[in-house]
């Protein structure tokens, strides 16, 4: 018959009843696609009074570090897994963020680089590839990196990879910067309504896509019931108040035509702040 | 012919009118008599005409088109190039030379007209061996116009004000001339600098001046539409607006690294003559003509 053998967990790692005599434990989990295999041996920590020598210590201190090779690599992923973490990134785009650095790491050509800095960079190309863009600033605040070396790092990984990323939109950014502003759908699908037809009309030429979606976000707030000020969606958006100010004069003129036919106004919209 | 018109564009060329490898220099006695020197310079310069106008023999059709249009403007550029094939002034006619394809193949037109846009320089970066070690204390201390601080640079940072440049001048002897709007204006500046510090007791020379880097810009008086240009080409183009609000063109051929902005506005830099630099915008201009945005 077909035997398949499991690459898993060990499943029955909790369990401790014949702890140290169930033969069927294996090892920890395989990671085939990122290391060069782990079939190595890690000593354990010593149970029990013989593992320890006169004085104390422990006999076999060194647990041996196992594949020195991709030490680093190891590293590397630890740092991406934690980095994610902090902004609850899911597992698919973890994974895509440990291949793009395998690829990197492998290729050697950006060898000089700091390790944490290449990582915070594919793991800003993965956000990019999955669809769902975070902004540099949004990187910075979980990495240690300056956003000058992530931005260099990215440039140069696109190079080295010879691929390429979609251009940001001011939609991508909507759904995240709404919730955390607390706002309602309504609200969110106005902004992203506004910032759309604001990009079409080209009323805000070579602003940045993130400051036309705080402008867009600060317009649609400002005519419902949930007003946020500049300096609170400047804060959630990583964009300073005076740039949301900047574009939101350039599309305040136009401001009727760019707001959705079924908008429920709270403020009408010959009301909304001028600045 | 060729060896004449060499001749004659070196005249031109190293200063305004005056030849300058004669023993009666214009920046005073105090140089050291370098004759040898000079004429190394001089036959190192003919050479690389020779090479350039070998090398741009192909381009020479396309150059001159180019300067077709915009002859009415050039000609005091063209006065000071010294390592283009461009035609001198009042000794070519304005129709290219017999030897181009195009007259008897296309129609008084050529199919895509040239832009009638010239691009200007604005910054020529330029080095040149002084030949000699350099004590930078003693010139911080004796010239006007110079800053050394050894804990945060190397080199002593001296300024003149005609033509308005900054030199970093090195221990070593070797010296970095930056700000001069042509290569003229370089070449004669960093002979200012080395006068200077040959007043201040050293034995300065003038040796393998190179310009090492020409930036360029111009206004295609159209808005460009960016996110089109880096769509369709993705291999040479990057436009990460959370970066920099330009796209970041590099063609390859010529090498020349372009940022193009949604104003209209280009600036070319990473030309070694500035023949690259009018090149560049000549095959960029179709490009962008292309992706003019339309309201």
């Amino acid at each position: 018959g077909d035997r398949v053998i499991d690459v898993g967990s060990e499943w029955r790692t909790f369990s401790n009843d014949k702890a140290t005599k169930d033969p069927s434990r294996v090892g920890d989990t395989q990671n085939p696609l990122l290391s060069d295999g782990d079939l190595s041996t890690m000593i354990g920590k010593g149970t029990g009074a013989a593992s320890f020598d006169e004085f104390g210590n422990s006999k076999y201190q060194n647990r041996r570090t196992m594949s020195s090779s991709d030490r680093a690599m190891m590293n590397a992923f630890k740092e991406i897994t934690n980095m994610a973490d902090r902004i609850n990134l899911p597992r698919n785009i973890v994974d895509r963020t440990n291949n793009l650095f395998k690829q990197v790491y492998e290729q050697k050509s950006l060898k000089g680089r700091s390790n944490d800095a290449i990582a915070s960079a594919c793991l800003y190309i993965a956000c990019r590839q999955e669809g769902v863009p975070r902004t540099f600033k949004e990187i910075c605040a979980v990495s240690r990196i300056s956003k000058k070396e992530i931005g260099r790092c990215f440039k140069l990984i696109l190079k080295a990879l010879e691929t390429s990323v979609d251009l940001i939109t001011t939609g991508d950014f909507m759904s995240r910067f709404c919730s955390n502003l607390g706002l309602p759908k309504q609200v969110q699908m106005a902004a992203t309504h506004i910032a759309r037809k604001a990009v079409e009309l080209d009323l805000v030429p070579g602003r940045s896509p993130i400051s036309v979606a705080a402008a867009a976000i600060y317009m649609a707030s400002q005519a419902s019931a949930e007003k946020r000020t500049q300096k609170e969606i400047g804060d959630i958006a990583g964009v300073a108040d005076v740039t949301i100010r900047q574009s939101y004069r350039l599309i305040y003129p136009r401001a009727p035509d760019l707001f959705p036919a079924d908008f429920k106004f709270d403020t009408p919209v010959d009301k909304l702040p001028q600045l | 012919m060729n060896n004449a018109r060499t001749d004659r564009s070196l005249e031109g060329a190293m200063t305004p009118g005056i030849p300058i490898f004669s023993p009666m220099m214009p920046y005073g006695t105090g140089l050291t008599p370098q004759p040898v020197q000079s004429t190394n310079s001089l036959s190192i310069l003919e050479e690389q005409q020779r090479q350039q106008q070998q090398q741009q023999a192909a381009q020479q059709s396309t150059s001159q088109q180019a300067t077709q249009g915009t002859s009415g403007q050039t000609p005091q550029l063209f006065h000071s190039q010294t390592l283009t094939t461009a035609p001198l002034p009042g000794t070519t006619p304005l129709y290219p030379s017999p030897m181009t394809p195009m007259t008897p193949i296309t129609p008084a037109t050529p199919a895509s007209e040239s832009s009638g846009i010239v691009p200007q320089l604005q910054n020529i970066v330029s080095t040149v061996n002084l030949g000699c070690k350099l004590d930078l204390k003693t010139i911080a201390l004796r010239a006007r116009n110079a800053e050394y601080n050894p804990k945060r640079f190397a080199a002593v940072i001296m300024r003149i004000r005609e033509p308005r440049t900054t030199a970093l001048i090195f221990s070593s002897g070797k010296m970095v001339c930056t700000g001069a709007k042509s290569e003229e204006q370089s070449r004669l500046a960093a002979r200012k600098y080395a006068r200077v510090v040959q007043k201040l007791g050293f034995p300065a020379k003038f040796l393998d001046f190179k310009i090492q880097n020409m930036v360029g810009s111009c206004d295609v008086k159209f808005p460009i539409r960016l996110e089109g240009l880096v769509l369709t080409h993705q291999q040479f183009s990057s436009y990460e607006p959370e970066l920099f609000p330009g796209l970041i063109y590099r063609m390859i051929k010529p090498r020349i690294v372009l940022l193009i902005f949604v104003s209209g506005k280009v600036v070319l830099t990473g030309a070694k003559v500035r023949a690259e630099i009018y090149e560049a915008f000549e095959n960029i201009y179709p490009i962008l003509k292309g992706f003019r945005k339309t309201t």
